[in-house]
């Protein structure tokens, strides 16, 4: 791979898979690179060191989220106004006011009361596969467990889950034909958008006369500076609640999954050695990275490395790579379940630290713990589908096998 | 070793307790406290990754 074979918008390679020969020589020759940008975008700069991505990202005053949104492509001037009603693409001090609204449901120890149920809801999960000894892993088994979790701390029946699974298809998987009929057309993901506000609106409207332990109840009560929520700032948390909350898990099992199967030998080391998991489930994190990157824009002239970056111009973090950094990381591309240090930054660091972290890390490992007791033997059974993305690494299907198990009822006494 | 938390900044992500458990606890009211307010010097190595990870910066260490 040269420099000038670098293309990280060829999304038929991103559909086989990572292209970390890309980012390979983008660290080594052009860390802060220009890259041009498909679709009449005006190009940005890809930036794939670990020191780069932590600087920009702790610097929010420097490097905006709310000036462009986080997306490598442009949000119409006349729509920004809307983006910018998600946390995600708010600077402090505003962030901070909005996220204190959700953060300490989101906390550890609330987040720890929340394992033995999510055991419970993995039991059920996995009971409805166990004796066919084969299914689609992503959408039987990886897709479930977030979006059940998510939709009950939000108060979404969970009847209506599969809504929120479409939904988040389509607004992430915008380059997927699969999932948006055309990429260019900014009018789809509105009407995705509006729907799904449709949809809280009925639950809120459901929650004033039956108030829950959930989002939507606390949500439509709560107050920034004396004031409640308007109508489009409660849309936004809901749908970046709704969506945030299931992707992104989603993905990583997925990811972590294949990994495993991939790495047959650290499987076997993490069967023989359970109480490894924990350093398994970081690796996992680093390995997939289901975030491969967010957007900034930056506020003033500055410089990243010595390259000299202009005001408005945007600057790009890919995570995915700033995980297989050489120099931070000892072998970045071997899969190990026992690294260990490992400061990963697949959650993000900064302001906009995954609010989810705690709690993703909690399904992940309770839905390990299950699986490689359960299904040891787990192995593919056909060719996996990749989501055509270069913003989330993303498994479509996966068609898995395993020794089928017999009724439950006869193993639990 | 003196360390100082910024409550303005704390949520509990408990990124700390998990680096730094012999200095840091998060609390029932999901904030982080210090364990030690004066811990050895052996902890310092530890005590500048949790300042360094915490992802809120809500950790400074001053001298």
């Amino acid at each position: 791979m040269r420099l000038e074979d670098v293309n990280l918008y060829d999304l038929d390679r991103w559909e086989q898979g990572v292209p970390h020969d890309m980012f390979a020589v983008l660290r080594k020759e052009a860390p802060v690179y220009w890259h041009p940008e498909p679709k009449g975008g005006r190009g940005f700069w890809a930036v794939t060191k670990y020191a780069d991505v932590v600087h920009i990202s702790k610097n929010p005053r420097l490097f905006s989220s709310y000036r462009g949104g986080t997306n490598i492509f442009d949000v119409p001037e006349e729509d920004l106004h809307v983006t910018r009603n998600l946390m995600l693409n708010m600077d402090p001090p505003q962030h901070t006011k909005y996220r204190r609204l959700v953060s300490q449901g989101f906390s550890p120890r609330r987040v720890a009361a929340l394992e033995p149920h999510i055991r419970e809801l993995t039991t059920r999960i996995l009971d409805q596969v166990a004796p066919r000894g084969e299914c689609d892993f992503v959408t039987e088994i990886a897709a479930e467990l977030p979006l059940q979790v998510i939709a009950e701390l939000i108060g979404i029946p969970q009847e209506d889950r599969h809504l929120i699974f479409d939904w988040s298809n389509k607004l992430v998987g915008f380059d997927d034909p699969e999932f948006r009929q055309d990429p260019n057309n900014m009018e789809e993901g509105k009407r995705v958008a509006a729907e799904m506000w449709a949809y809280a609106h009925q639950l809120a409207e459901r929650r004033k006369r039956e108030p829950g332990d959930d989002f939507v109840s606390k949500l439509m009560h709560a107050e920034v500076e004396g004031r409640r929520l308007s109508e489009l700032e409660f849309d936004s948390f809901f749908l970046l609640l709704a969506v945030a909350g299931n992707e992104t898990t989603r993905n990583l099992i997925s990811g972590g999954m294949l990994a495993l199967i991939e790495h047959p030998e650290q499987k076997q080391k993490l069967l023989a050695h359970p109480e490894l998991l924990p350093t398994a489930v970081e690796e996992m994190l680093r390995w997939v990275t289901p975030v491969i990157c967010f957007r900034r824009t930056a506020a003033a002239d500055t410089e990243i490395r010595g390259q000299k970056i202009r005001e408005g111009d945007k600057v790009v973090m890919f995570y995915i790579s700033a995980n297989r950094d050489e120099e931070v990381f000892a072998n970045p591309d071997q899969f190990d379940v026992a690294r260990s240090p490992n400061e990963h930054i697949s959650f993000g660091i900064g302001e906009h630290y995954c609010l989810g972290a705690n709690l993703a890390r909690l399904e992940i490992r309770i839905m390990f713990e299950e699986i490689l007791r359960r299904f040891p033997d787990m192995e593919l059974a056909g060719s996996l589908r990749r989501l055509r993305s270069n913003f989330l690494s993303g498994i479509k299907s996966m068609p898995v096998r395993f020794t089928p198990e017999r009724r439950r009822t006869t193993a639990a006494h | 070793m003196k360390i100082r938390i910024d409550y303005d900044l704390c949520e509990g992500n408990a990124v700390c307790m998990k680096v730094a458990p012999e200095v840091f606890v998060v609390g029932e009211d999901d904030r982080a406290r210090l364990l030690d307010p004066n811990p050895p010097e052996s902890l310092r190595a530890k005590v500048e990754t949790a300042v360094r990870r915490c992802p809120r910066q809500a950790i400074s260490l001053e001298d």
